[in-house]
This record gives C-alpha cells, sequence and structure tokens, in this order.
C-alpha cells in the first residue's frame, strides 16, 4: 500500500498554510516516522492519507489513486487511523464492542470478527480486560483499546498519532514490538512521534518537519544525526545518537546492543 | 514539610488497594521525583499529598499524611490548595473557563484566596513572568498551544506561592520544546529551594536531572528512595517496570560484552554515560 | 471576544454592567408596556440605536438584530395576517382572508420582538459576561451560577472543535454518516457517545484543577478587576428601576381603562 503526496499545499479555511510544497512517498511495507514540533504539520499531512483532509492544491495517491475520488470510509478500508486523544473515538460499553467496531463496519462475519478482535488484544495484551468497560481504563490503556479498533480493521497502512503518549516502559516496549511485527508483517507504516528513542529504534526511514515543510527525508540514523536541523524543528536528537556523536563516533546505532558491538569494534 | 505514615488506600469500587503502606518523610525545598509503571500508583500518590484523596475521591484511607503543617485527612482541599499545589497532566482541563484572559486566569485562585488587588496583581505579574508568558497576558486561555496552557496552569498555582508543589507527569502531552519549556519554569522554581516539588514522570532522562531525590512505586508499595542515579541503576534489574534510559541501556549492554567494568553504576544522562565510557 | 487586544472602551463599554442590564431590562419592560408599534419601534429608535452607537457597534449591532429578527418577521406577518380575525380585508388567497388587523398584531409583535432580541443582543456586544457576573456576585449571586454561566459560554465552543475530532476519529473506522436515514441513526451513537463521555471526564477533572485553586473555599474573597461603578450611574439605576414600575402600573391602568 503505497502513500504519495505530489506538490501537496494544504490551507485551512482559516487561512492557515499548514503544508506548503509537500513531496513525500512512503513504499508499500514501508515504516516512516514523523517528527518535529505541534503545529509543524504532521497531523494534517497524515490526515491526507485517509481523506479526512483533501490537499487544496497538488494530488494524494493511496495505492495509486488519487484520494480525491474515495470517499473517507473507502479509505479507512486501506489505510487505518490511531488518534491521539483515544477519548474521541470510544463510546462502547465492553471493550469487545469497541474493537469490533471497526471490523464490523466492514461487514465481516461475527466469526470473523470475534477472531480479529481477540488478535487484536493480544497484540496490544488487553485480552483480559476484553469484557470490561472502556472508560474503568487508565488513559494509557485506552490508547491501546483505540490502537487494538485499527488494528482489527487489517488495513494494509497504519497512520499513528503519537502512540507512545502517557506510556510505561513496557508499554513502549510493546508498542515497539508491535511496530516491528507489523512492518515484518508488510504493512505500511506512518508514526508521528515525539519519542525520538522509539522513532531511531523501530523506524527505517524518518522525515523532519517544521513550518509546514518537510525538511529532510531519509534512512533514521542519517536524518537523526543532524542536529541543528532536528534543533530547527525543535526537537532533541535521540540519545544514542547524542552518545555516539559524544563519543566522536561517525557511525550511528540504533540500539543498546548494536551500541556494544560497535563499542567493541572501536576498542579493537 | 511532608511526613507520609503507614499511608494505606483504596479506590471506591476496587478490592486492590492503590497504595499499600507508604512511608516517607521529604524536608523542605527538596526535589523529588516519583517513578513506576502505570498503576503503581504515582498519581493517587500525587493526589493523597493534597488531599484529593481522600477528599474528592472518597474511598478508605489508613495512616497519616502530614503536608505543610496540614493533617490531610482533617482539612478540606479548598484549604490545603493555598499551601499545596497540583498541577496535572492534562493542559485543557485545567484551565478555569471562569476568566477571559490569561493575567485574570492566573489571579483566580488569588481571587478565592481574598488577597488585595493589588498584591495579586503583582503576584500574577510575577507569575507569567516566571513562566515566560507575560507577553500572552491579554490572551483568551482558549487560544493558548497546549505547552502554553500547561505553564499557565503551573503559573495559576505559582502565584497561589504554595509551600509544597505537586505535578503529576506535567509533560506527558507536551512535545519536545514544551516539555524543555516546563522544566525551565520548574528550575527556575527550585532555585530559591523555599518551595519542595514532587513531580511524577516517565521522561526518565529530564528527570534525573532536575531532582535530588528518586522515589520508585511498586504495586503501591514504595520500594526505592535516594539519589536519582542510584536508584534507576538499580531499577534496571528489578521487575518494577521504570524503564531506563538509552544511555543506562548501552552501558549496561556494553558492561555484559566486558567492555566496562562489573561494578560500575550505570549511568543515566549522557555527561555520565561519557564519564564512564572515556 | 477571544484572543483580540481590547479596545479602549467607549463610553456604553465602560459603564457599570448593572446599568447597561437596568437600560436593557428597561428597553424590554417598555416593549413590552408600550400599546402601539410606532410606539415601541421608538423604544428601538430612540433608545437602543442611540446606545449602540455610543458603543461604537451600530453597524453590527443592526446586522444582528436584522438577521436573527426576519425569520420570525415573515412567519408572524403570514401567520398573524391569515389567521387572525377582523373587518378589514387586504386581500383573498383562496379561502384565506389576510387581514389589516392581523398585519397590525404581526407588526406590533415583531416590533416587541425587535426590542428584545436588541436590548439582549446590544448588552452581549458592551458587557463582557464575566464582568456582569462579577457585578451580580457583588449584589449576592452565588458564586457557583455566575461560573456555571461564563464557564458555559467559553466552554460550549470547543464542543464543536471536539465534535469534529469525533467525527474525524469515527469516519476513520469505516462509519457511515451520509445517505439513508437508518445509517444516519446508526451514527448517532458513535457520535454522540464519545462527547459525553468525553466531556464527563472533562468535567471531573476540571472539577479537580478548580479546587486547586481554591474554588470551593469559604471566606471571603476579592476581585483583580474593580468595576467603576459612580454615584451618577446607581442614581440612575434607581431612576430607571422607577421608570421600568412606572411603565408598568401606566400599563395596567390603560387596560383597567380599556
Amino acid at each position: 500500500m503505497r502513500l504519495e503526496l505530489r506538490d501537496v499545499r494544504f490551507q485551512y479555511p482559516t487561512g492557515v498554510v499548514a503544508l506548503d510544497g509537500v513531496n513525500l512517498t512512503v513504499g508499500s511495507g514501508e515504516a516512516l516516522a514523523l517528527v518535529g514540533e505541534n503545529g509543524a504539520g504532521k497531523t494534517t499531512l497524515v490526515k491526507l492519507f485517509n481523506g479526512l483532509l483533501r490537499p487544496t492544491v497538488g494530488t494524494v495517491l493511496v495505492n495509486g489513486e488519487d484520494t480525491r475520488r474515495q470517499t473517507v470510509a473507502q479509505l479507512a478500508r486501506h489505510v487505518g487511523f490511531v488518534f491521539q486523544n483515544p477519548d474521541d473515538q470510544l463510546f462502547a460499553r465492553s471493550v469487545r464492542d469497541e474493537v469490533a467496531f471497526g471490523p464490523r463496519n466492514l461487514h465481516l462475519a461475527e466469526g470473523e470478527v470475534r477472531a480479529r478482535v481477540e488478535q487484536a488484544l493480544d497484540n496490544v495484551g488487553l485480552r483480559e480486560a476484553i469484557g470490561r468497560h472502556p472508560y474503568d481504563l487508565a488513559v494509557p490503556e485506552r490508547k491501546l483499546v483505540a490502537l487494538a479498533a485499527a488494528l482489527a480493521m487489517h488495513t494494509p497502512a497504519l497512520v499513528l498519532d503519537e502512540p507512545t503518549i502517557g506510556q510505561d516502559a513496557q508499554g513502549v516496549e510493546r508498542l515497539g514490538a508491535l511496530v516491528d511485527r507489523l512492518h515484518a508483517e508488510g504493512r505500511t507504516l506512518v508514526s508521528i512521534t515525539h519519542d525520538l528513542d522509539f522513532c531511531l529504534m523501530h523506524f527505517d526511514r524518518v522525515a523532519v518537519m517544521a513550518g509546514g515543510h518537510i525538511l529532510a527525508d531519509g534512512p533514521a540514523p542519517d536524518v537523526l544525526r543532524r542536529v541543528g536541523l532536528l534543533h530547527q524543528a525543535q526537537v532533541e536528537p535521540p540519545e544514542l545518537v547524542q552518545l555516539a556523536l559524544g563519543l566522536g563516533w561517525d557511525t550511528m546505532v540504533r540500539t543498546p546492543e548494536a551500541f556494544a558491538a560497535q563499542l567493541a569494534e572501536v576498542r579493537r | 514539610m511532608i511526613t507520609v505514615s503507614g499511608l494505606r488506600y483504596r479506590y471506591p469500587e476496587t478490592d486492590r488497594p492503590a497504595l499499600d503502606g507508604i512511608d516517607l518523610s521529604i524536608e523542605v525545598g527538596e526535589l523529588v521525583g516519583v517513578v513506576g509503571a502505570n498503576g503503581a500508583g504515582k498519581s493517587t500518590l500525587c493526589y493523597a499529598l493534597t488531599g484529593y484523596v481522600p477528599h474528592f475521591f472518597g474511598g478508605t484511607m489508613e495512616g497519616e499524611v502530614q503536608v505543610s503543617g496540614h493533617d490531610v485527612r482533617r482539612t478540606p482541599v479548598s484549604d490545603l490548595a493555598a499551601d499545596v499545589g497540583l498541577v496535572f497532566h492534562n493542559p485543557f482541563n485545567q484551565i478555569s473557563g471562569a476568566r477571559y484572559t490569561v493575567l485574570e486566569e492566573v489571579a483566580f485562585g488569588l481571587e478565592n484566596l481574598g488577597v488585595e488587588p493589588e498584591a495579586m496583581r503583582e503576584r500574577s505579574l510575577q507569575a507569567l513572568r516566571a513562566t515566560g508568558l507575560d507577553d500572552l497576558a491579554e490572551r483568551s486561555p482558549f487560544t493558548l498551544s497546549g505547552g502554553e496552557q500547561q505553564r499557565l496552569a503551573i503559573a495559576a498555582v505559582m502565584a497561589m506561592q504554595p509551600r509544597v508543589l505537586v505535578l503529576d507527569e506535567p509533560t506527558s502531552q507536551l512535545d519536545p520544546a514544551g516539555t524543555r519549556a516546563a522544566f525551565e519554569v520548574l528550575r527556575g522554581l527550585a532555585r530559591s529551594r523555599e518551595t519542595t516539588i514532587v513531580l511524577t514522570e516517565h521522561k526518565l532522562g529530564w528527570l534525573a536531572a532536575f531532582v535530588d531525590r528518586l522515589l520508585v512505586l511498586h504495586a503501591g508499595r514504595l520500594v526505592a528512595d535516594g539519589p536519582p542515579r542510584r536508584v534507576l541503576a538499580e531499577a534496571v534489574d528489578q521487575p518494577w517496570g521504570v524503564g531506563a534510559t538509552q544511555f543506562t541501556r548501552a552501558v549496561q549492554a556494553a558492561r555484559q560484552r566486558g567492555l566496562v567494568a562489573e561494578g560500575t553504576i550505570l549511568p543515566v544522562t549522557l555527561d555520565q554515560a561519557l564519564e564512564v565510557l572515556r | 471576544m477571544n484572543g483580540e487586544a481590547p479596545r479602549r472602551p467607549s463610553g456604553l463599554q465602560a459603564l457599570h454592567p448593572l446599568t447597561k442590564l437596568a437600560l436593557m431590562l428597561l428597553a424590554l419592560v417598555a416593549a413590552a408596556a408600550m400599546p402601539t408599534t410606532l410606539v415601541v419601534l421608538a423604544v428601538f429608535v430612540g433608545l437602543l440605536v442611540p446606545l449602540a452607537a455610543w458603543g461604537r457597534c451600530l453597524g453590527a449591532f443592526l446586522r444582528s438584530c436584522l438577521r436573527v429578527l426576519w425569520p420570525f418577521f415573515v412567519s408572524l406577518v403570514l401567520i398573524q395576517g391569515f389567521f387572525t380575525p377582523g373587518p378589514t380585508v387586504l386581500m383573498h388567497v383562496g379561502p384565506f382572508r389576510y387581514t389589516l388587523e392581523g398585519l397590525q398584531v404581526a407588526l406590533l409583535f415583531s416590533a416587541r420582538l425587535l426590542v428584545g432580541l436588541g436590548a439582549a443582543t446590544l448588552l452581549m456586544m458592551v458587557t463582557r459576561p464575566d464582568a456582569l457576573m462579577r457585578a451580580l456576585v457583588e449584589r449576592g449571586l452565588p458564586n457557583q451560577i455566575a461560573y456555571i454561566v461564563v464557564t458555559a459560554l467559553q466552554i460550549v465552543p470547543t464542543f464543536q472543535a471536539r465534535a469534529h475530532s469525533i467525527l474525524d476519529a469515527q469516519r476513520s473506522r469505516g462509519l457511515e454518516t451520509e445517505g439513508r436515514l437508518i445509517i444516519r441513526l446508526r451514527a448517532f451513537a458513535p457520535l454522540v457517545g464519545p462527547l459525553i463521555l468525553s466531556s464527563l471526564m472533562e468535567i471531573e477533572e476540571r472539577a479537580i484543577a478548580l479546587e486547586a485553586r481554591a474554588f470551593n473555599r469559604a471566606g471571603r474573597r476579592t476581585s483583580l478587576v474593580s468595576l467603576r461603578d459612580t454615584r451618577g450611574q446607581a442614581l440612575l439605576r434607581w431612576v430607571l428601576l422607577l421608570a421600568g414600575l412606572a411603565l408598568v402600573a401606566a400599563r395596567l391602568m390603560l387596560w383597567r381603562a380599556a
């Protein structure tokens, strides 16, 4: 599921230009992280992928089709979306019904729906909460329910808006494992994140945004070492990059294990 | 300034206690961080120090909590508010909605306390300067960004000049710039060492650089209490779910390969890591 | 009102909120009490319009009044004209007769409505709600009520943004919102549910924030902003009150005489 933005400009009715001259292609099966301060245009950009917003100028293509010619409900089958605020979507009386909502909108058989719900909840580690009322869960767990709800739709592409906010260490680790698994399955992933360590570890590609433009777009270790650029976007480099640069290294590492391996090399 | 003895608390209609025997003592001017997995009791501890537990949430509470000379169990929350301030993680929900400008929003608490208008204006302006919001004094709070709204919440509580300030994951909904600005404000406040600050966070790097002392909560119990680096190094081998910075993990991986001495205390910050590795 | 730098208060804006309230209430009473259309219109033209001009919002005021009034005006003219019995028939439309008396009733009612809407609109244009609430609290209105009114005015508009976010979120999960009635009905729970539930959460957190500002504290409260009042205005308010009572008395006597 390939996602493309061609010369996209987006202006809100208020006159604010949120995106200006943006070109971006996310190939099928790629995992892309979007970083940059609030207001840079990240959320506007990802909303173009499922048709919630249509470009003022330019073209957005999902799997080769112009999004202008498809409805949001149609695009929802191809591009799943997990919003930052889970309370914008939770309305069912049980976690099961909440997660089943999406698949039911796809008119799947009940047996299939049930299987998907259970699998999605397993993926986010909330299987035991299946019968509980979503609002009985704490906010970070509600976020995971929202994520499960999107997973259950089995979309080839998935957009995540700040998935790690409010999660504890175990939650972040579980999300990381989930992202890795989805990537291995061949899903196209786009994630907005402020957690640059998470970004470096789980996403092959990073795009840095500021002021409605993409400042840089490339392999994670390459982009995330450009400290000046990151500062322009009001973000700090990941801790492992800071460490590598502090040691005078030229090559970046993405995980602590890779760090130790490279340290061994350097010391030799 | 803060004394907690034998604190046990259970929210209404739950079976498991949220806090299961906490004993704690915090001196004037200390900067204390609280970490732990979600559900460990961090927020509940914040509420217990500010009186929402038990007064706002109900439930069953045992033990004693003394904060700034008040017995929390016997003092109404509104009376505690003057001495013990609370800031929590949602910036939008901390706007009172009762005032039309940022300046008036900051003064709102002082009006409720019956502070004289002259002093009120001075304290409010001072709080706005300390939080970098003085240019926004005449704006509506609803037009501010999330990070600005959170600083406004801090300013509104700071203006009341509490002796203790409790912050529950204040930066969790902020971007890196907002997080940095919030910690700068706290650093400014901490400089005088007059205000005791208790702060829960998941962002270990920021926390470790700011606080003198770190508490770890696990399943409602206090399982560690000491200098940040030592506590976080210990947490790495424990099932507390505290996590670690990448600096810690990198050196831990190096230590496993024998590249770093066995007895080395794991670093938390960049400077500590570079020191260990050189 | 939101986010704009305050214009230097003009004459009307600078008056004490209760004075402005008294002026508007007098206009309302006059409109209700006066028996003929022309006199009621005179209240509009003679009282509200000059006040609006003094408040430097005449254009906006007139536009707002007309915009809100015209649908009522049209319905009144039609309904009263056709369904009020009377001797003077102006025209026939099929079996229906349009009477002059009906038209007169419609015009009087419209004029009263114009003054009523005009007074409320003008009051909102020249008085900040929180200033009005402060003035009432000074006179004994419970703090809690004042809070609810002002907060409702500020928070309710945010529901619109929230409803939009909810719509986005649910559409992204495949919710259909256009089409047959049954489809729209099914969309009701997923759209309204989150709005209500998240509002409840918000209310609870805001209550916590209010406690942190000592909102429920018993004891003396002070005010950052003092509302300027003058003896002249206090006197004027008494005069307006008496004038209002006099109008009501006169009307009752007229009624009795008729």
